[in-house]
């Protein structure tokens, strides 16, 4: 399959000639390309909305998923339902896996994301950034409704790139260039079904535990993660994990334990793993040592396992010394 | 389901209307921001930020730090890179030695040097930010513009003004350069970051083809003066920089810089999108002569026709060789992944302080100290050891690079530096000195800060598939590009090498090229010779390397 995909240069060139080009374009030619084995992203949000809208219209057969953390919101359900009825689009639910959800749950809790900002990120890995990384294994390229002005980070997004990591299949994020105002006006041109709780106030549309309405005045960031002090100052409303930005601060906070060991087996949450950091951070004041009762099992998930395998390749990370 | 593509070949397109700045600012965030909140302004504004929580500084004001060296460190919890600009590499003891110290005091005792001659700290929190610049201030050194849409750090041959085979001395210039453009707010608000780079180093060591400008020095009919090259860099979408076909005597070398400057920045085609911001794509559209055309109109005058020259050969600079001043001398020093630390420059500091001599930084990581009396150089070489530089370590220490990657930096996909660490420590096992100054260039991530394009192999950080042991991160490899003599840009023939095997392909390519070459073929020209499936079967294995290994 790697043959049929882009090399770094072909994408490099290839999103320059995009990028004055409009979204359904891009989107023809990557359905063109890549069909069947290219998957839309929805994560209930009215970009994705607009892409499957535009994505429909070129390809009634368009694949689309969707990653069920089992704690969605109703309204992420009915809109996912209202997807089929409008457009009959049956879109592929992936679940996170039942024994890593269960041992998680059973050591920290069910609302252990309220517990630090370590098991927050933890709840994510295993309800969406594992599962999001097994779905991709079984395509060529993916879409996603990632836009620049979402957040300083994202002002450089490609229209189309590589994604380097998850095994350098083809991202294509069509509206990137696109303001908030513009997706608007075309849902309500082409009576686009969304997401009902913009209508109570969410700027972000996430898990229920973590998104919240926000009143008027307070920051888009109240909406997400409202309960966190020292949380790593990431888009605190656009989940940063449809551009590698969470896996890498993941791994950066947990080590190792972000991705279990790699065989399969079990890791844990141990003090030693923050230690690269309580020393530099204002996180570790005031800390109680981090939960050792966290287990994560991972089997089939192997993302950046043995990433720091082996005993003083991540522990001297910061610190090499020359000579 | 390959596609029949040239791309980047000088095809030119009708150019779209130019968009109006209402366009820009709809379109494009940062321009907005720029607009709402110069960021300029941030050097005035740090001391109240830095009595604030992380959480409490705003993102724009994040991104407008930008402009004063400072970047969030991975995770994004309140302590930051910062980057110092060297114009040229160069630095008097006094400013090393600050360097060291503010490394020691604030960073953790760690140093990187960058492959544009910056030297970069981490682990630094705002609130120590208003001591460090004033005590870089003190030591004539700035972090203003070393990232953001500013003039970067202006880079040259690290021996400007030593090196005995340099056309002349060109640092009055790069001075002269750097007061001007370094925290000039017209140019802080460039379309994105610009990079010159200037010299008269007869192999352009100083790789005029990577960069947005170089000058290239070279004396004609007595007078000392610039060919222009223009729209080099690599990134994402790699160009080699083009000729502006011109000669530019020295005294004129500013305002012509300032001229092509303000033909970009001036021109809101390259405010609408950062993706097309950067010079590479207006010499794209408008070819040299175009943008000369505007030179020309912007300086009320025609430029003298030149042609940029052929680099000499190659050079690193490393080794012990005599300078144009007679008896002295200048030593390189290899060093290996590009780190140091603060005491170790504090005492090379005073060791080129006792013999009057300076210290240059290279674009390959390493650093060099000139200005040694020949009799001392007995004993400067074994001060340097001991300090932690043989300069007799194997070349292949001083031509690999890597770029920050894991754990600092929020882009790399791998890890870097501990990364190169182990392939070099396997090939000095394997191939002893064999490999000359063979140039290992890896980066973690396509933005290519260490040039992965043009090395002889380049890696870049990705993920295999599958996992091959356990380990999914993996690096695609690039052959075929070089600088210098051999300048052009390389492509990823082989792909996803996962960690485990990246030893034993880079191996099976090097032994393939060893025993398979013709005289003294570079490696470059035996991957050109070789075809694409030949050098995938070489770096598959054995097997596949009896049928493909012997392509002469």
């Amino acid at each position: 399959m790697t043959e049929a995909l882009l090399d770094e240069y072909e994408a490099g060139e290839l999103s320059v000639l995009f990028e004055a080009e409009p979204p359904q374009e891009l989107l023809s030619w990557a359905l063109d390309r890549f069909h069947p084995r290219v998957s839309l992203s929805i994560g209930g949000a009215a970009e994705g909305m607009v892409i499957l809208d535009m994505a429909w219209r070129i390809r009634p057969d368009v694949r689309v998923f969707t990653l069920d953390t089992g704690r969605l919101p109703q309204e992420t359900h009915d809109l996912v339902e209202r997807i089929r009825e409008r457009y009959g689009i049956a879109v592929e639910v992936q679940v996170p896996d039942a024994p890593q959800v269960q041992r998680m749950v059973r050591r920290n809790g069910t609302n252990l994301m309220y517990s630090s900002v370590d098991l927050r990120l933890l709840c994510c890995q295993v309800r969406k950034v594992l599962p999001l990384n097994h779905y991709l294994k079984s395509v060529d390229a993916w879409i996603t409704g990632i836009r620049r002005e979402q957040w300083a980070t994202r002002s450089n997004v490609r229209k189309l790139e590589l994604d380097h990591d998850h095994g350098g299949i083809v991202k294509v994020n069509p509206l990137a260039d696109w303001t908030k105002e513009e997706v608007w006006d075309y849902i309500r041109a082409n009576e686009v079904p969304y997401n009902a709780l913009y209508d109570k106030g969410f700027t972000s549309i996430g898990c229920a535990p973590c998104t919240r309405a926000i009143e008027p005045g307070e920051p888009d960031r109240a909406g997400r993660w409202w309960w966190e002090t020292d949380a790593p100052k990431e888009c605190g409303i656009h989940c940063a994990i449809y551009t590698g930005g969470f896996e890498h601060e993941l791994h950066a906070l947990l080590g190792d334990h972000s991705n279990g060991a790699g065989n399969g087996g079990c890791s844990r949450i141990a003090p030693t793993a923050m230690g690269r950091f309580s020393a530099n951070t204002p996180r570790a004041t005031g800390r109680e040592a981090p939960p050792t009762e966290t287990e994560v099992t991972d089997n089939g998930h192997e993302h950046r396992a043995g990433r720091k395998a082996g005993p003083g390749r991540g522990s001297e990370g910061s610190r090499r010394t020359a000579g | 389901m390959t596609e029949e593509r040239r791309f980047g070949t000088g095809e030119r397109r009708p150019l779209p209307e130019e968009p109006t700045w209402e366009q820009v600012l709809q379109r494009n965030t940062i321009e907005r921001l720029k607009k709402e909140k110069a960021p300029v302004g941030i050097v005035h504004e740090i001391p109240e930020l830095a009595g604030r929580h992380y959480l409490d500084i705003s993102e724009e004001d994040i991104v407008r730090l930008q402009w004063y060296g400072l970047y969030h460190d991975k995770p994004k919890v309140g302590a930051f890179m910062m980057r110092i600009k060297v114009p040229s590499g160069y630095l008097p003891p006094q400013s090393l030695r600050a360097i060291g110290e503010v490394a020691e005091r604030f960073g953790e005792g760690q140093v990187e040097l960058s492959t544009r001659q910056n030297v970069q700290l981490h682990f630094i929190k705002l609130g120590q930010v208003p001591d460090i610049l004033a005590h870089l201030r003190e030591a004539g050194l700035s972090s203003a513009g070393a990232c953001g849409d500013a003039v970067r750090n202006i880079t040259g041959c690290a021996l400007s003004g030593v090196l005995a085979e340099e056309a002349f001395d060109t640092t009055p210039l790069i001075e002269e350069a750097a007061r001007f453009f370094y925290g000039n707010p017209d140019y802080m608000d460039l379309p994105r970051k610009h990079k010159i780079t200037i010299s008269a180093c007869p192999y352009q060591c100083d790789m005029p083809e990577i960069n947005c400008i170089a000058l290239i020095g070279l004396v004609r009919g007595g007078r000392s003066g610039f060919a222009v090259r223009v729209g080099g860099g690599l990134s994402t979408v790699p160009r080699i920089a083009r000729d502006l076909g011109v000669f530019v005597p020295v005294p004129e070398a500013v305002e012509v810089l300032r001229a092509i400057l303000h033909a970009w920045k001036e021109n809101r085609r390259y405010r609408l999108s950062r993706i097309k911001a950067r010079l590479k794509f207006m010499v794209d559209d408008y070819g040299a002569e175009g943008i000369r055309a505007q030179v020309e109109a912007r300086l009320g005058r025609t430029l003298e026709d030149g042609k940029a020259p052929e680099p000499r050969g190659y050079a690193d600079h490393m080794g012990i060789l005599e300078q144009k001043q007679p008896g002295l001398y200048h030593v390189g020093l290899p060093v290996p992944i590009g780190l140091v630390r603060g005491r170790q420059l504090i005492r090379i500091a005073d060791l080129a302080w006792e013999f009057g001599g300076d210290i240059r930084l290279t674009k390959q990581q390493n650093m060099i100290v000139t200005g040694v009396p020949g009799e001392l150089l007995p004993d400067v070489a074994e001060r340097l050891e001991e300090i932690g530089f043989p300069v007799d370590a194997n070349p292949l220490r001083a031509s690999a690079i890597a770029c920050t990657g894991e754990p600092h930096c929020n882009y790399s996909v791998t890890e870097t530096k501990g990364k190169l660490k182990e392939i070099l420590a396997h090939l000095e096992n394997r191939w002893g000195d064999r490999l000359g100054n063979f140039r290992l260039n890896l980066d973690g991530c396509p933005h290519a800060c260490a040039l992965h394009w043009v090395g002889d192999i380049g890696l870049m950080g990705t993920t295999a598939r599958e996992a091959v042991d356990g380990e999914r991160m993996a690096f695609d490899l690039f052959l075929r590009g070089g600088v210098g003599p051999e300048q052009s840009i390389g492509r990823p023939l082989i792909r996803r090498v996962p960690f485990p095997r990246v030893e034993t392909t880079l191996d099976r390519l090097i032994e393939a090229w060893l025993g398979g070459r013709n005289g003294l073929e570079t490696f470059r020209d035996f991957c050109i010779r070789t075809s694409d499936q030949d050098l995938v079967a070489i770096a598959a294995g054995p097997a596949a390397a009896q049928a493909g290994g012997d392509p002469a």
